[in-house]
Parts: C-alpha cells; structure tokens; sequence
C-alpha cells in the first residue's frame, strides 16, 4: 500500500517535472550502483558463513586508498583529467587493486575469522568489528584524515542532456532552461561496470565448480567438507571475490567523486549492509536490488524532501520490510538449520 | 646554596636560549627570576585542524615574546595543549586540557579555544576555577548572549555567583551571517538562494542567522533550507538539483570543512551551477576548503569574524615583525593576530595584577585577579583595534570581514599571508583574499 502511494507520488513528480525526476533517478542509480558492487561482499559472506564481516566497509575504502599511490606510479596525480592514454593504465590498476584487496581480505579471514569458525557467532562479529577499526585506523595513520583528492580519469563527456521546462502545475516556476543533469559517460560507465560485475558474479556462483562449492559450502558445510569440498579453500575464495568486488567499487567511488577520506568505509558500509538486508541477506540479485533502491530513495528524498531526514528515511523503511517481510524483498539465502 | 642558584641561572638561560633560537624577544634577555608564570593554551592542532591551531598558537607565542618573555621578574611561558582528535577538534579532549590547565600550578590564565562547541563544554570547567579564558575566534553566540535561537545557554555555562571568566576578541555568528547576507544581496545581487547546514552547533547557528538577516533583505520565500549528515553524506547532487528548481542562484553553506562543508562545491560544476556563489563562515575560509572545492574553488567567499589585520594599516609593522621570526609558510592564519591580542591582553592583566603586589603563589587569589582586571578592559590598543569588553565578555570591536577565492600570483602565494590551496596541489595558487568588511560596533 506504502509502496503504491509511493509509486504514485514518483509519477506525480514525473509530470510535474521530467527532467528533474530523471536527474534525482540518474543520481539514485549511480549512487545505487555503488552501494550495489559494496552490498554483494555482505551477502556474500554473510551466505556462506552467517558473519556480517563488519570490515568490508573498510575493505571497500581500502581500493581507493590502495588506487591512489598506484595510479601515481604511473604519473597520475590528482590534477590528472581524462585522456585516451589512461585507459590501459586504469584498467591495469583495477585489476591490480581487485586482487590486493583480495589478499588483504584472505589474510583478515585466515588471522580473525578462521580461527574462530567454531566459537560463538558473537566472537568473529566482535573481531570482525576490531578489524574494522584497524583498517580505518591504518588508513589513518597512513593518509591522515583529510579527504584526498583522486584524478578526474572518467571522461565528463555529456550522453544526454535534460533540461528542465516551466512546471506544469506552477509548483516549480522558479526552475529555469539551464540545463538539470547531464548523463556523462562517467555515469554510465559506473552502472554499466556495476551491472557486468554482479553478472558475471551471478554467472560465477551458479555455473562455475568453484560457485557449486560456494552453494553447497553455504547449505552445509559439514555435508560439504564429507563430499570432498574443501571449505577452507571455499570460504578464502568468496572473501577474496567480495573483497575484489569492493575494490572496484572503492576505485569506481573515488573516480566518481573524485575525494575519498579513511572513514568512508564506516558508513557507506552500514547503507550497504542495510541494501544487502533490505534485498534480502545472502541473496546476490537481493543485495543489487537493496543497493539501487536505497540509493533512489535516497536521492528522491533529498531532491524532494529533505536531505535532513535521509537516514530516518532509509532505515525507517528498511524497519518496515523487516517488520513485514523479514526475509527482505528478495527472500534470504541462508542454510536450513 | 649555590648550585642551586646557578641550577636557576642555568633554567633561565636556557629560557633565553629557547628563546633566541625561536628568533625571539625584541626586549632581550629580560627573562625572570621570580619564577614562571604560563598562559595556558588550548586548540585543534593536528591532523586536518592543525591549519586553525598552529598559527593561532603562534599569536600567543609572539604575544609573550613581545613582553621579551617576562613580566614583572617572572618568566612568561606557554602550556600548550592540542584538543584535536583524529584532525577535528574534540569537546572532551577539551575538557581534559582545561582540566590538565586548572591543575597545574604554573597556569593563570588562558588563551582558547578555537571552537565554539569545545568553549561550551569548557566554560562549565573552568568557570569555578576563575581561570580567564580568551578565544581568539569562538563565534557562536551562544557562549555570550541568551538569543532566542541559542539551544543552550551562558548562564547555564556558568556556576552561580562566580564572575565571567569567558571573554572573546572576535564578533559572533549572528554577526557573521548577516554580514554574508547583506553581501550575497547588495553586492552581488543574490535573490533567492540556498541555505545548507551540516548539523553542528555552529552550522546551523551560523546558518540561521543568514538565512534570517537574507529574508529581511529579499524577502518572504527567498531561501530553501536543507541539512545533511556528515557522516553519511558523500553526494550532494540531489540537494544542488533542490536548490536549482527552487531557482536559487547562490549557496551559503553553514559548516567547517572537516565537516565536508566544501565538497558540495566540488559537484556543482557538473550540474551546471559551478558559476554559482557559495558562501559561508570562517568555518570554510581554509585551505582544505580551497582544495575539497576541486574544480569550483573560483567562487567560493567566506566571512570572518573580525578584522583582517593584513587591511589595517596599523598592524602592518607587527605582523611584519611576526614574519621575521615565524617565517613558515603556514606560520601566519586568519586568527593569529587575534590569539596576539588576546595574550597580550592577558599578559596585561598579569602584570596589572604583579604590580598591585599578587602574588602568582597564591594560585587562586592570583587567578581571580588576573580575571578580574581582564574583565576590566577598557580601550585596549591591540593590533586589531581596540578592545573593551562587556558584562557578558564580548568586545566592543564587531568587525567581520569577507574573503572570496582568486587565483594569486606566485609572488603573492609564497608571502604566505593568504589562504591557499595546499602547496603543490592542483589548487595551489587559488586564494581567500580579502573582499570587504562590516563593521557593526560603529
């Protein structure tokens, strides 16, 4: 019924003002995406090993960290716009940074989870928050707590522009022909990456041997070590897929704003825990899903309403499908018990 | 006997040394023997705040070696103590530095704190202990003045019965938004705008009272208001988009830019409205600011609670003289000359106090007449203007001054006078300069 009405009020707005709702749109997907490519890395582990792995936040940040002195070896400072020539490199780094925060992600599981598999569920949540405030503060310590600048590297070529006419109903009469948003390239290419990441993870996870192990670990992991599964192996390779996935979006992220700062994981960690939640934990379409709806609300709300309410906003719903529909809108993954 | 007179001698030769080496005291070696009496210190001073608290610190420092680093046979020193947190300034470290000042024995007054939110939660500390605190740029006027928009107030700062011991040598906010607001208005012909805040004490004080003061200029429906979390904000998009449909064609935002108060900025050109004003509070005239602005740092203007002493021509000899012995790039600030007053100001009280024969061995005796004779000041010629202070301890000089981004030559860069993006940065050679002031004592 909510849900209805809300619909409702977006179509309203969309006649009020086309242009104007397809810029809160573009700017709620992009950020959606973002939260997306961060909200799979819950999901994931929370899957197969039931921990809400609190430093994946972090883990996310840590791309961007981990992007910025990579980048420079290669002449990139912050002044840096895009050109042509760049291409190779970035995607190099990508590639780069996907797999070092991989690493860093198995070591964090061998030394603060691993050992802990068997103990209380309590135990590896605490650790997994010590971990997070590790690497927040090893982030610190490195890059102080400024925001850094990244390079512009994403081209600010225009796609589509959207400009905005007289309101239809005189409730906007203020707005003028200037143009509202214009659709870069960069936009673009950030759902688009998002959107061939969590394919090909989908991909991954339902046809590949190392994706039925995933499964198969994830509904019981007992059975599974019986049949010749090595779970250790399992479980290393699904914290290093999520943490990949969360270094791409920690690069995607700075590349987009162009600024990121230590702390940035903490709470862009807890809206994606929230997306994985709201699609429903340990579910990959959910978790996608959780993110590009939060980040529309988000978006709707501050364009709309006001920006002072957000987070009252998001999580006053995500109560509400929780309370209604606790296996989130997509329906939990996790093993019978 | 003996050695322990040369162990003193040996102490304030040291002192003198010290002191030398800073390139210091125009009075010489005039350094005391009567004993050592500190101004204690308190500011944000590493991390991201270190750009507030270092060059503020060394107003006080110069202050004390200007009176050749003793007053009355004693020797002047500094108690120095940073309540930054992880590079933002922190209310409880702040406690725990007044607390720290109150109990050392050496300490009879002080110079700080930077930060409104840190003075509120210090002035409850340090009131019963008549321990005379001067800020050299608190602007909420909260900590002075019961205003109907204050969501504290002094009087509950302050224990019963005890006398004022918080006195400040800036104006306040409710100054510094209505001076923006006549500015955004009347020079630069600013109709309807956007009003944002970051959800702190100071900005939405800061914010309120422009956003106040812009309806009186403009009218009824000349502002949209907004607010967003700090901690949870990283795209501002969706609230620019708000502000343009209202048919806003300026931004003040009420913030410091550890509160990310000037990444919004950085968005705006890619929705079409780089060109725009965004104006603010002393909290952004940094060189963060300039550097978090990116691509749309042209544009930006801040204000400044109190007078900039680089456009008053009687100050120029001594902060020609505070040059020659701080010669850092960063060693000079917008409140440096400030933090000069306010110690030379209480080096005042000190003395006045030495001479009416206190005794600083008597801590709290000494204290209270320290406090009493600074509550006392009346025509004080400082570097800034003069300086009288109310029942409430604000000055009698309400001058607020505004600063808009520029791109500087390098000559003017390097002076080292301005406030410029960091050094070797993309925004190196972009600017706060000095655009115009409101004086509101007058």
């Amino acid at each position: 019924m909510s849900g209805l009405l809300a619909i409702l009020w977006v179509i309203y707005l969309g006649a009020e003002d086309p242009a104007g709702l397809i810029a809160t749109l573009v700017i709620g997907i992009t950020d959606g995406a973002m939260f997306a490519l961060v909200a799979l890395g819950y999901t994931m582990v929370y899957g197969i090993i039931e921990l809400i792995n609190f430093a994946h936040g972090d883990v996310f940040t840590l791309g961007g960290f981990l992007g910025l002195p990579l980048l420079g070896l290669f002449g990139i400072t912050s002044g840096t716009k895009f050109a042509w020539v760049y291409v190779p490199i970035l995607v190099f780094v990508f590639v780069l940074v996907m797999g070092l925060n991989g690493l860093v992600n198995i070591t964090i599981e061998r030394v603060a989870y691993r050992p802990l598999r068997n103990a209380p569920r309590l135990a590896p949540l605490i650790t997994a928050i010590g971990m997070s405030f590790i690497l927040e503060g090893a982030m610190y310590l490195w890059r102080g707590p400024v925001s850094l600048r990244f390079p512009n590297l994403l081209p600010d070529t225009v796609a589509s522009r959207f400009t905005s006419p007289a309101g239809h109903f005189g409730l906007n009469s203020g707005s003028t022909a200037a143009p509202l948003i214009d659709i870069g390239v960069k936009d673009v290419a950030v759902v688009i990456s998002t959107v061939v990441l969590v394919i090909l993870l989908s991909v991954f996870i339902n046809r590949t041997k190392l994706g039925k192990a995933m499964r198969a670990t994830a509904q019981d992991r007992d059975a599974a070590q019986l049949m010749g599964i090595d779970i250790n192996r399992t479980i290393s390779a699904t914290f290093f897929i999520g943490a990949a996935l969360a270094g791409a979006g920690g690069m995607i992220w700075a590349l987009y704003f162009n600024s990121i700062r230590f702390d940035l994981g903490f709470t862009t960690g807890l809206i994606a825990f929230t997306a994985a939640v709201l699609g429903g934990i340990g579910n990959i379409e959910g978790a996608a899903l959780g993110g590009l709806l939060i980040g529309i609300i988000r978006a709707l709300n501050e364009r709309y309403l006001s920006a002072s309410w957000s987070d009252v906003v998001i999580f006053g719903i995500l109560i509400m499908v929780l309370v209604f529909r606790p296996t989130g809108l997509l329906g939990m993954r996790v093993p019978e018990k | 006997m003996r050695t322990l007179r040369l162990g003193r001698f040996a102490a304030v030769a040291a002192f003198a040394v010290v002191a030398v080496a800073c390139g210091g005291g125009t009075g010489g070696g005039g350094g005391g023997n009567k004993g050592t009496i500190a101004i204690g210190v308190d500011l944000p001073e590493s991390g991201a705040a270190a750009s507030s608290g270092l060059p503020t610190l060394n107003g006080v420092k110069y202050a004390i070696s200007k009176a050749g680093g003793s007053v009355s046979g004693w020797t002047l020193a500094v108690e120095n103590r940073d309540d930054a947190v992880g590079g933002s300034y922190n209310a409880d470290k702040g406690v725990q530095n007044v607390t720290d000042l109150i109990n050392n024995n050496t300490v009879v007054a002080m110079v700080g704190p930077f930060n409104s939110a840190v003075g509120k939660a210090e002035i409850p500390v340090t009131n019963p202990a008549h321990l005379t605190m001067i800020s050299p740029s608190n602007t909420n006027p909260c900590l002075t003045k019961d205003l109907p928009t204050c969501s504290y107030h002094p009087q509950d700062l302050r224990k019963a019965g005890v006398p004022n011991n918080y006195f400040r040598v800036v104006a306040t906010d409710d100054l510094q938004g209505p001076a923006m607001a006549d500015y955004a208005y009347n020079t630069l012909g600013i109709k309807k705008i956007g009003v944002l805040d970051e959800k702190t004490v100071f900005g939405i004080g800061i914010a309120d009272a422009f956003q106040a003061q812009f309806q009186k200029d403009a009218g009824a429906g000349s502002f949209k208001r907004d607010s967003y979390d700090p901690k949870t904000t990283t795209d501002w998009r969706s609230i620019l988009n708000g502000f343009k449909s209202f048919g806003a064609t300026a931004i003040y935002v009420g913030g410091t830019d550890d509160q990310k108060a000037c990444q919004p900025r950085a968005q705006m050109t890619a929705l079409g409205i780089g060109s725009w004003p965004y104006l603010g509070g002393d909290g952004i005239q940094t060189s963060q600011c300039v550097d978090d602005a990116a691509d749309s740092a042209l544009g930006v203007s801040a204000t400044t609670a109190g007078a900039d002493a680089g456009q008053i021509p009687s100050a120029a000899s001594t902060i020609s003289d505070f040059k020659k012995q701080f010669t850092g790039a960063n060693d000079y600030g917008a409140y440096t000359m400030s933090a000069y007053d306010a110690a030379s100001i209480e080096i005042a009280a000190i003395k006045k106090a030495l001479d009416a024969g206190k005794d600083p061995k008597k801590l709290n005796d000494f204290r209270e007449a320290v406090r009493a004779n600074v509550a006392a000041t009346n025509g004080f010629k400082g570097v800034l203007g003069t300086t009288t202070f109310d029942a409430k301890g604000d000055t009698s000089a309400k001058i607020i001054s505004v600063y808009g981004v520029k791109k500087e030559d390098a000559s003017r860069v390097s002076a080292g006078d301005l406030t410029c993006g960091k050094a070797g940065g993309p925004n190196a050679n972009l600017c706060f300069d000095w655009v115009k002031q409101f004086n509101f004592g007058a």
